[in-house]
Parts: C-alpha cells; structure tokens; sequence
C-alpha cells in the first residue's frame, strides 16, 4: 500500500464521519455573548478579594485598630508627661473635679479612680482629635499613669471590655462604660496600664458610671 | 462558524472522549475570539485556529489522559460479535482503531497533514516544531498504520 492509497483511505474514513456541530456551535455563541473576564483576571479578582478579606477579619477580629484619639492620647502622654513640656496644671482635687464637672464628668468618677490605690497628681483639659478631655496624671511609686476622660463619645466603637494597643513606646488601655469614655497611657508598663484600667472599670461600674 | 467541524474532528481524535473534545473546540473558538486581535490578517486563518486548538490541547495537560477510555469503549461498540457490519464500516472502526493507538505526536502530524489537508510547513507552524520533525513523525505514523492495517487489507479484498 502506497502513501497515496494510506492517506486516502484515512482521509476517506474520517472524513465520512458525520458531525453535528449545531449545539457545539450554540454553546459557543452563548459563551461569546456573556463576554466573560479572562481567567486571569478572575483569578486576580479572586485573590484580591481573599487578601482583602484576611485583611478585614485580622483588622476586626484579631487585631482592631486602634481608634485616633487613643492613639492622640498616646502621643499627648508622651509630649505632656514623658517629656514634661511646660502646662499649667490644676493639682487640687476639689478644683480638678469643678473642672470635671463642666465637661459633664460626675465628681464620682474621680472619687472612685483614686479607689484603684493610684493617687492623682494633676489635672488639666486637653484637645484629643478635636475633643476636648480631662486630662489626669496618677502616679503610684515611680508608676506614672495618664487617663483621658470625656462624656461616653457614640461615635466610638469599643465598649466595656478593655481593649488595649501599643502606639510608638506607649502602652495604652481603653474602655467606655454608659457615661464615660477612658483611656489610658503608661509608657513602661503594658501591665500597669491594664491593671489600672481594670481597677478603674470596676470602680466606675460600682459607682455606676 | 467557518472550520468548526474540522476542529472538531481532529478534537474527537485528541481528547480522551466527545464531551472533552467538544469543550476542547469551545475553548479554541473562544481564545481564538478573544485573541482575534492576535490573527495577521490575510494569513491563515484555519491553521491560526489549529495552533490554537493544539495550544489549548497540550496547555490542558489532556495528553496524559488521551484515547485509552474512548477507544475502548469504540473497540467494544463495534466488536463484530455485536452487530452484522458490513466490511466497509468495519474498516472504518479499524483504522480508527488504528489511529487512536498512534503515539499523540504522531496522531497529530497525520490529522494535520493527511485528513486536514495541511503542508508539513503548515502544520510545523501549528504544532510549533522543525519541519523535518513532521516529517519524520508522519513517516513513521504512516509505516505504523501501515503495520496496524495490513492483516485488514488482506482479509477485507480477500
């Protein structure tokens, strides 16, 4: 058998076959007319999408970020406290707690702070982002402690669970209870700050602040 | 849609069964219309789309799973046990047969060349290798068919 003869016999056999190619052909057309993404594409889409998705849910779960003004309480500890910058500072506590009292803080609040067995040193009204707090300084032995205290702010997203963060060398613990919105710095210790923010916690949710 | 049923054919050669062929064929149609842009024109169009359809083929990594579960299933459908088969298409299931125990490359060259009609520069460019390696697998394609169909030739002009 030739070449010749082979391939025509092949060829004739083959091309023999009968195909219907019409839902072949449909399919294709519907597939064109949905003018779908190229593959890579959808595969970048969907990674994206999924780094996005650990991103918020390490954000929101794991690591939450630390809201401005605690983070600004943290930078004002340093400026005011750590490196000691030149402020007038109330040091009575009758004055400290007249000065409370106008930004709608109960005098209560500063009687059960000095309940955690720190003792305030000062006080003064400070801008954090724009808002205006109460600015204390407790001190215990060489433990020097700031709280930033204002109205509970409804804008805020952490409640009465203690949440803490780190900002540059401060360490920071933070809460709100239903009046009151605190935040702590300590730039030694992040058990000292947490301590002092859990005895806090308690004694304003004894006072029932 | 122009050269769909040769893409097909040559698919159904290629792929381990019709449904893999047929989404074979669906891809090349629809890489060939997304890549349009890619086609020169006033060359040729149906070996671009060929090129394409082996592309796909190998890219797919359907080489590993080629022919073995379609051509079975052929071998046993047209046994000559099974049906009164006059001699005509029984040769058409040999050679079939025959085709579907070629090596892929070598199945290749000789759909391309001999069914579809292709030069062996043609189907060097589809198939993107030297030319002396087409003709190299489209001789020993030829002498295996050649081996596989003789005892057939004998016994069909008997």
């Amino acid at each position: 058998m030739t070449d010749d003869e082979l391939d025509q016999r092949v060829r004739a056999s083959i091309l023999a076959e009968e195909l219907d190619t019409a839902p072949l052909e449909r399919s294709i057309r519907a597939h064109m007319g949905r003018r779908s993404m190229p593959r890579w594409a959808v595969a970048v889409a969907v990674g994206i999408a999924l780094v996005a998705a650990v991103g918020l849910a390490y954000r929101e779960f794991i690591s939450p970020p630390t809201p401005p003004v605690c983070a600004a309480a943290a930078h004002d500890h340093n400026h005011e406290v750590a490196n000691g910058l030149p402020r007038e500072w109330l040091s009575d506590v009758s004055a400290i707690q007249s000065l409370a009292a106008q930004q709608g803080i109960p005098a209560e609040a500063i009687i059960a702070l000095n309940a955690t067995g720190y003792r305030l040193n000062r006080g003064r009204l400070c801008f954090l982002k724009n808002q205006i707090f109460l600015h204390l300084v407790y001190t215990r032995n060489d433990e020097v402690i700031s709280v930033y205290l204002r109205r509970r702010d409804p804008d805020l997203r952490f409640g009465p669970s203690i949440h803490q963060a780190s900002v540059d060398t401060e360490e920071l613990a933070y809460f709100q209870t239903d009046q009151l919105t605190a935040v702590f710095v300590d730039e030694q210790s992040k058990t000292e700050a947490l301590a002092f923010a859990r005895a806090s916690l308690h004694s304003l949710m004894v006072a029932a602040l | 849609m122009p050269h769909l049923a040769a893409l097909l054919r040559v698919a159904r050669r290629l792929a381990a069964e019709p449904t893999s062929a047929e989404d074979l064929v669906q891809e090349t149609m629809l890489l060939a219309w997304r890549g349009f842009h890619g086609f020169e024109p006033g060359s040729n169009a149906r070996a671009w789309l060929f090129r394409i359809l082996f592309n796909a083929f190998y890219g797919e990594g359907r080489r590993a799973q080629r022919a073995q579960g379609w051509r079975a299933q052929r071998a046993e459908a047209h046994s000559p046990a099974s049906t009164a088969v006059d001699a005509k298409f029984q040769e058409a299931v040999e050679i079939a047969e025959a085709l579907q125990a070629l090596p892929i490359e070598q199945r290749g060259v000789l759909l391309l060349c001999v069914v579809e009609g292709f030069t062996c520069q043609e189907a060097a460019g589809i198939l993107n290798v030297p030319i002396g390696t087409v003709m190299s697998r489209l001789s020993r394609a030829r002498q295996e068919l050649r081996t596989r169909l003789a005892p057939l030739t004998k016994e069909a002009y008997r």
